[in-house]
Parts: C-alpha cells; structure tokens; sequence
C-alpha cells in the first residue's frame, strides 16, 4: 500500500489532521503523529519534521495550548490540548474539507 | 494578533533561554519516544535511534522551523531593519540629514501650537480630585450682560445654608501688586483654599482659615513661580518679611510647582482675601460687597444637574443677597480644573492655527516625499537585488518605511527642541515689541512647559509624517519590472511624475494660503496704524493713581513739574442704567467721569453745546456730555442738548467702587465719538456719557499733556513721582498705549509671514531638487534633442514647462482657498467684528503675495534650466 506524506496531500490539511487528533484527547507531538498514522492505517504518515512547526503555529494562533506533564516515559513532555478557539476552528475546518471532498468526489464520478 | 499570541511572543523574548530549553527538550523526547518504539519492535539501540532520527528529519531545521512560527521572527526582522537603515544613513548622511531637519522643523512648528492648546486647555492642575471641582456663576438671565458676580457675603451664606458642596473656596485674581517695588499677580483667596484643593506646601504651611478671619492675618504663601522670581529658590525664605504694597506680610509657605491655583498661569503668591482692602484701597470697609469667583468641591455622588438644581433654587430664594435684589436669579457650574473649557468655540479658534503650523509640516512631507521618490528611483537596484533573491515586497516595503519611520523619531527629537527654541523666541520678540507698561511682566516665564503630552504628540505627529512622506515612495519603489531592472534599466513606470508635480501644486497652494493671510494682516496692521485713535496721542502721558491717600501729594508734584503743559482726570468706563423721558425702557450705557480739561487734552471735539465749566467738577453739577452715538441712542431723531437723563449705577459696588446715586443730568453738550475704528483691542473707544470730576475725585487717573519728547517726560515724571509716592501705579505714554493697539494686528502678521517665509522656502527648495533630477534624468534625452537641432530656448522652455503646470494650478488652488476661507469666516457670527479690522477679500493682498510666489518659482526653476541649456550633447551622448 502506497504510503503518503501529510502534507502532501493538500496544503492545510496537517491543521485539520491535528486539531482533529487533539479532539477528544491532549497528546504530545510524538503520540500526535502515532495517532494519525494507526487511525488511517498506515496510509497516512506525517512528516514528523513539519509537525512540530505546525505545532507551534497552531499554539500561536490560539486554537492550541501546550502543557508540560510526565509522559508515559517517566520524563517531561509537552502536551497540547485543543481550546475553545481551536474546537471552532476544527468545525470550520471539517466543514470545509466535507465540502471540498464532496466536491472532488462528484468530479471524480461525473466529469 | 492574540492575546494568546502575544503572551507567547513576550515570554520568548523575556526568558530566551527558558524558551529554547523547552523547545529542545520537546524535540528530544519526540526522538527518544520514537527509538523507544523501534526498541520494543526489536532493533538494537543504535540502529534505534539512527531510525528515529532520520524519521524525524534535520533537528537544527525543524527547530528553527519552530522558532519562525513561534514570531519572535518580527522582532529580528525588525532588529535587521534598524540595522540596514542605519547602514543606508550612513551611506547617504546628507539625504538623512535634509529628511530630519525639514521634518523636524514641520514637526516642531506644529508642536509650538500643541504645546500652547495643551498648556491652556488638557494640562490639569495638581490638586485633588479636579473633576469635582466647578466653578459658580450666577445669571439673571441668558447673554453675557445678565451674569451677575458673586460677593463674598452670598459666598458665605451659600456654605452655610447649603449642603451641595463639601466645600467651597472663593478668590478675586488676578490682583496686581508691588513686592520690594517689584511688580506681581496676586491670587486673593480664602483660608480654606488650600484645603478644599488639597495641595500641601513644598515649604512651610499653606495659608488656614484663622488666616482669612474679620480682617485677615498679614501672610503670604508664594508660588513655585513666585519663589523662583522673587527669591531665586531660596529654601530659608520661610518667615522672612516683605513688603506687599509697602505693608509688611510674613511669608509662611512655599507651593509646588505643579500647583497653579486653578489658573492657566500660576500667580507669584496667594495672600488672604479678607486683606483685599490693602489691595484695592476702594474696598476698604467693604470686603463683603467684592466680586469673587466661587469654585466648588461638589460632594461625592452629587452629580453637576443635581448641584446646578439645588443651588438655583437656593439662589432664587436669597435674592434679597443680590446686587440688585429681587432680580431671579439661576445658577450654572462649570468644570474648574485648572484649565479652559474645551468647547467648540475654543477648539474653532486652535483650529486656523494647527492648519497654519501644520501646514509647515505638510510642505516639508511634501519635500521630503519628493526626494525619497528620486531616491527611490536610484535605490531601484538595490530594491531590484533583493525582491529577485526572493524578499517579499511586503518585507521591503516595511524595511523602507521602517527607514522613514526612524528619521521621523530623529526629526521629533529636533522638533521638540525646535518647538522650545520658537516659543522662548516668539515670547521674547512678543515681550519686545509689548509697549513698556507691560513689559515688567515677564513674558519668558510663561513658556509653557512640554510634559508628557507634548512628547506622545510628537510621536504621533511621527507616525503620522512616517505613512505621508513614506508610504507612496516605498510603494513606488517596489514595484518594479524585474528583468529590466537587473538589467540596469529604470522602468519607465517609476518615474513618478504626476506624483511629484501633485505635491507640488499642494506645496504652492499651502504657500500661497499662508502668504495671502500674511499679507492680509500686513494691511491690517499698516491700516490701524494709520487710522485716527480719536484721542490725541503725540504728546500725552497717563498717570495712573494707586494709593489714593497720597493723591493731593502726587497732584501737586505734577502740576509742578516742569514738562507738564495741562493736567485732566478721568474714571475707567463702566455702565450705568440711564432713563429718558421718551423711552418707558431704562437703557445701560457707558459712563466715565471726566474733568473739564478732558476734552481739550485729549483732542475730543465737542461738536454741540459746551464741555464742563471750571465750576462743573463733580456729579452734583447735575451736567453731562454725551458722545455722538450716546445722544442718537437717548433720543433718537432729536437734539440731544438740554435733555434730562436720569443715570444710576446697576449695583452698588462699581469696580472702582465708587457708585452713583441716582440722579438727574441735564445734557449741556455732544463729543465726537472715540474709537471703533480697526484697532484691536479698541483701548481708547468711548461712546457713552461723561460725568463732571475733578483731579481730586478720588478713582480718576490723570491725562496730562507734556512739553517735548513724551517718552523723556514720561521717565523724568516716573523719576520725580516715585520719590513722592513709591506705591506709584503705572505712568505710560499715550503713543506707547496707542502702539498697543496694533500689537495683535503686528504678531498675527508677524506669526503668518514667517510661516509662510517658511512654507515659501520649503516649497522652492523642493521645487528647485525636483527639476534639477529631472534635469540629470533626462540629460541625454536633452543631449539628444540638442544634437538633433533643439536650441537653448526649446531646453529651457522644455524644463520651464515642468514646473509651470503644478505651480499654475497650486496658485489657482491657494487663492481659492484662501477666497473660500475668506467666505466662510464672513459668514459667522463674528463676520462684522473680522471685517472691521482686516478686509479679508484685500485685492493687493492677494495680488502682492501670489506675485512673490510666482516671481521666487520662476528664478527656482530657472537655475537648473539654464543647467539644461549648458548640457554638452556630445559628452551625454558618448556617455553610454
């Protein structure tokens, strides 16, 4: 099975993958990327090089915020969590991508 | 930009360290989670981690990936910025050096002007919660003639009988006076004054209310201002004696500088007003009777609408308390805090002056905008350069303004120092050109200070010049044809020449306004200079009186002195309530007492009946004479002479405190009117009637006429007098008086002409940059068209006609404007009193100032067309 590498796939879309991840749980980076890649099964791999600047972005712009906590490993790492900016992003954000896959998906069938 | 993002953005630049330890540490457990994974699938720890690490990618990179979007970016690029631009200043000292100083002068006139406003109307005085303080003013009805002064009796009845305020000072200001035979302003107030404000002495105790008990303890608490003149600052100044109109007072206490005593300016010292009888020797016996203005703290919670009710409602039951009892009476509070109020009639007033300061500051945009267009046309490689290796033209564009942006800072740095320079200066030449009566009072201490106000306005002003001057070239500049410009080309599309020819015309017409304006009130001032004062000026001297127990002492040393030709006396103008039999309406008019030498002294015609007899020296007489325009008010459409008029004072209580009983007057005579011409102020108008006196009347000032130069006799009179009487009022001449009269026609002139000198030579030094690189642009065009036959004439021509069509229309816009102006001030209220002084529409004044204008573009231009004449086309040619 080809593997892809997010964001390769559409620009924007690492956003959405995150903001999605960080839905129900607040993750670190390294669990971010795991999490993607078991859901999609293998199909889609982040590159783990742009996840972190994505990260930090989206800490920026508010829609993330980050906590330092011991992680599974007994050491300290960095948690992010969605806020109440970041769960509305995540709606416009999965709305869009709806909108844009119905859309590719009809040219798919019809044109 | 978050709330968010910004407290991330001041942490990363707070703690530096604590952030890049974070971000390290974060990175390095993504590597080691990630090896710890191919560890449980079975790999051997090197192999582990090499895997990991080449998953995850660069580290170095990725981190400043993260540092990128963490923004701390903005501040480096901002760092690099500064940086760049001081490397191009140095590169170009004279470009920065011209865009600074013509800035910094725009800057600094405007802040002159904002100094002046803030100084009048934001600078709150230091005291103690200022907005509940008010002032109480008190009416019988609307219109200025109604307002009706307060006493010191109402003044005590209104704190005990009512509860609005928590309290309530009264003070009589400003009241001259002599310390040492030094000339001060006195604030009069009472002992609670300085509680009720709540301002604490820097030296000493303030003044208390055992000060200003039934007749007043002899103390004075001096100002900053005070301390400073009189004193030099001395600290053991405390308990020393001085003498305040030749009676000795105790200094007991210093104020702070920053304490200004409700007033725009501070007086040299507060002394207690039960102690105004020693000031005005009139109200001796009759301190409860003065007029005084009342300031009050309101209570916490009462709101101004609550207070202005309650109080007019007290007041309409104690009329009895007025000056004229029974009149209703309703009461207005205004904020007292220290400063004028800003309304809209003040603020329309400041108006004509920013636009005529700022105007300054706009031409100098102007300039400067012009020369960064050119250089922008010579940067275009270097904009070029950059933009192709992969800059954003955003990114340009803020590094070009944050260039401009750091020479406005320097330019409102010079511009402060500038605004001081001017205001010290103008104080000074207006303090010089003040005749010698006022010349004591010393104009250069008012300076007003520039406090934090004043430099936020600068910045401002900064920001604001920055986005003028600098946001159009910086544009321009970046918008380039790549290709072409690597290639050493300058795009045609760069060369911004309805750019600058607009800011031309904008530059000519501000010019043009300011000129015109300038001239204007040249005309005016030449016109009032000229016009008849009505009173004859050549060889008179006033004396006035000021300690009236020495009068028969003074009398007697003038009339003997030997430079004294004639001796009259006459009373300050006041109102009185006249009566008619042919008017069931009681009418006010204008009274002074005169004696009988008046007329002849002073040159007033008396064109009907007779003047006073030598016999007619006091009221009882039972005469009067009326001026012209008295007598057509009185009795309309008849002869004014042997009419009976019958005249009492409004209120007990005259200024000079001297009232008049009612009585009747037979009119004996009709004077010529006195004044109303276009002067201002109008210190000589007269249009009332004149009441019988003598020298001896007490409350008379002496007009006497003097033998040779009035201005010798004047200080050998000074001289003789002072041995006679030290508390001595003022002695001037009438000319010096007269000259006074032109004075704010002078300064108006004055103020305008060196703006518009300023805007004038601003505008040609841009005119004249802006066509010389045209010049060197189109050198080799011009090398070209000379080859080709074109004779010195068609070059000329050909650079003349640059300039001709901006100039053209900057002219037509300027005076347009200034017509328009014209137009609208004709149309307010106070078109009548404009009129009468400057005729706003003069033809020679528009004509003179757009000539000069046209006459300095012409030559401006010419240099760089003869220039263009002298280009050597084979040289231009074989340049390439």
């Amino acid at each position: 099975m080809a593997r892809h590498t997010v964001p390769d796939l559409l620009p924007g879309t690492l956003d959405l993958l995150i903001l999605r991840t960080l839905q129900t749980d607040s993750l670190h980076g390294w669990a971010i990327s795991e999490r993607i890649q078991q859901v999609s099964q293998d199909v889609l791999q982040i590159n783990q090089g742009s996840l972190y600047p994505a990260l930090h972005r989206l800490e920026h712009q508010g829609w993330i915020e980050a906590e330092w906590a011991v992680s599974e490993l007994g050491r300290r790492a960095k948690y992010y969590r969605l806020t109440a900016a970041g769960r509305r992003q995540l709606v416009v954000e999965a709305d869009e991508w709806e909108r844009m896959s119905t859309a590719i998906g009809r040219v798919m069938k019809l044109a | 930009m978050s709330l968010r993002d910004v407290l991330l953005r001041v942490r990363a630049l707070a703690t530096p360290r604590g952030v890049e330890r974070d971000l390290d540490d974060e990175l390095a457990f993504h590597i080691e989670r990630e090896t710890q994974k191919h560890l449980a699938d079975g790999l051997n720890p090197a192999d582990a981690r090499a895997r990991a690490l080449a998953r995850f990618g660069p580290v170095p990179l990725i981190a400043d990936q993260c540092r990128d979007a963490r923004g701390t970016a903005f501040i480096d690029a901002l760092a690099r910025d500064v940086l760049y631009a001081f490397r191009t200043f140095r590169r170009a000292p004279l470009a920065a050096l011209t865009i600074v100083a013509t800035v910094g002068l725009g800057l600094g006139m405007v802040s002159v002007v904002f100094t002046m406003y803030s100084t009048i109307y934001l600078r709150t005085d230091a005291v103690r919660s200022p907005d509940e303080l008010f002032a109480v003013k008190q009416s019988t009805g609307p219109g200025p003639d109604a307002s009706l002064p307060f006493t010191r009796r109402k003044y005590e009845a209104m704190r005990r009988e009512t509860s609005i305020f928590a309290d309530a000072v009264a003070m009589l200001r400003p009241v001259p006076a002599r310390i040492e035979g030094r000339r001060v302003t006195s604030d009069l107030v009472t002992g609670n004054f300085f509680q009720v404000l709540g301002t604490q002495p820097v030296l000493g105790r303030p003044l208390m209310p055992e000060d200003d008990e039934r007749f007043g303890r002899p103390v004075i608490v001096l100002s900053h201002k005070g301390w400073h003149k009189l004193f030099a600052g001395d600290p053991a100044v405390i308990g020393r004696r001085v003498r305040v109109n030749g009676l000795p007072y105790e200094i007991v206490g210093v104020m702070p500088e920053d304490f200004r005593g409700l007033g725009i300016l501070a007086p040299d010292y507060w002394a207690p007003l039960a102690l105004v009888g020693q000031f005005r020797n009139a109200s001796i016996g009759r301190e409860d009777e003065i007029a005084i203005d009342i300031v009050g703290r309101l209570k916490s919670g009462m709101s101004p609408q609550a207070a202005t009710a309650g109080l007019s409602a007290w007041a309409s039951g104690r009329t009895d308390l007025n000056m004229v009892p029974g009149r209703p009476t309703s009461i207005s509070l205004t904020p007292s805090k220290g400063t004028l109020l800003a309304d809209l009639e003040s603020l329309m007033a400041f108006t004509p002056l920013f636009f005529a300061f700022g105007s300054i500051l706009m031409i100098g945009c102007a300039n400067v905008a012009n020369l960064l267009l050119a250089r922008g046309v010579s940067r275009q490689r270097e904009v070029g350069i950059r933009l192709s290796l992969g800059a954003s033209r955003r990114r340009i564009v803020r590094q070009l303004l944050t260039e401009s942006f750091l020479l406005a800072l320097a330019a409102a740095a010079g511009g402060l120092a500038i605004s001081r320079l001017f205001l010290e200066s103008a104080l000074y030449a207006a303090t010089t050109m003040l005749p010698p009566m006022l010349v004591d009072v010393d104009l250069t201490r008012w300076t007003p200070d520039a406090d934090w106000r004043v430099l936020l306005f600068l910045v401002a002003g900064a920001i604001v010049s920055t986005a003028f001057f600098g946001l159009a070239p910086a544009l321009q500049a970046t918008r380039l044809e790549l290709v072409q410009t690597m290639r050493g080309e300058v795009t045609r599309d760069a060369r911004p020449d309805r750019a600058r020819h607009a800011l031309i015309a904008v530059q000519v017409s501000a010019s043009a306004l300011l000129l015109i304006s300038a001239a204007i009130f040249l005309r005016g001032a030449a016109a009032a200079a000229t016009t008849d004062p009505g009173v004859r000026t050549s060889d008179t001297v006033v004396v006035a009186i000021a300690n009236e127990p020495r009068r028969a002492a003074l009398l007697q040393a003038v009339i003997r002195h030997p430079s004294v030709a004639a001796l009259a006396a006459s009373s300050q103008p006041t109102v009185a309530i006249a009566e008619t039999s042919i008017s069931a309406e009681a009418m006010s008019v204008d009274r002074m007492t005169v004696s009988p030498e008046y007329f002849d002294v002073l040159g007033i015609d008396v064109v009907n009946g007779r003047g006073f007899t030598h016999s007619e020296r006091s009221v009882e007489a039972g005469v009067v004479v009326a001026s012209e325009t008295a007598a057509r008010r009185l009795w309309p459409n008849r002869n004014a002479l042997g009419q009976v008029v019958r005249l009492h004072d409004p209120a007990p209580g005259t200024p000079d405190g001297r009232s008049l009983p009612p009585r009747t007057f037979t009119v004996v005579g009709v004077a010529s009117d006195v004044g109303g011409g276009l002067q201002i102020p109008d210190l000589f108008a007269f249009r009332g009637i004149y009441l019988p006196a003598s020298p001896e009347s007490p409350g008379t000032s002496l007009t006497l006429r003097v033998r040779g130069d009035p201005e010798r006799a004047r200080l050998a009179l000074l001289e003789h007098l002072t041995s006679v009487d030290p508390g001595l009022g003022v002695i001037n001449t009438m000319r010096s008086i007269a000259g006074l009269q032109t004075y704010v026609m002078r300064i108006a002139f004055w103020v305008t002409a060196i703006l518009g000198g300023l805007a004038l030579v601003l505008t040609l030094s841009g005119l004249f940059s802006v066509l010389s690189y045209l010049v060197e642009q189109r050198a080799k065009e011009i090398g070209v068209r000379m080859a080709l036959g074109a004779t010195t004439r068609n070059v000329a021509h050909l650079v003349l006609s640059q300039s001709l069509r901006p100039v053209s229309i900057g002219l037509v816009v300027g005076g347009g404007l200034a017509a328009a102006l014209a137009t609208v001030l004709m149309a307010t209220p106070a078109a009548s009193a404009i009129g009468s002084v400057v005729h706003v529409f003069d033809p020679v004044a528009y004509v003179a100032s757009l000539l000069v204008i046209v006459t300095s573009c012409v030559l401006a231009a010419s240099v760089p067309a003869l220039r263009a004449t002298r280009i050597d086309p084979i040289a231009t040619l074989r340049k390439d």
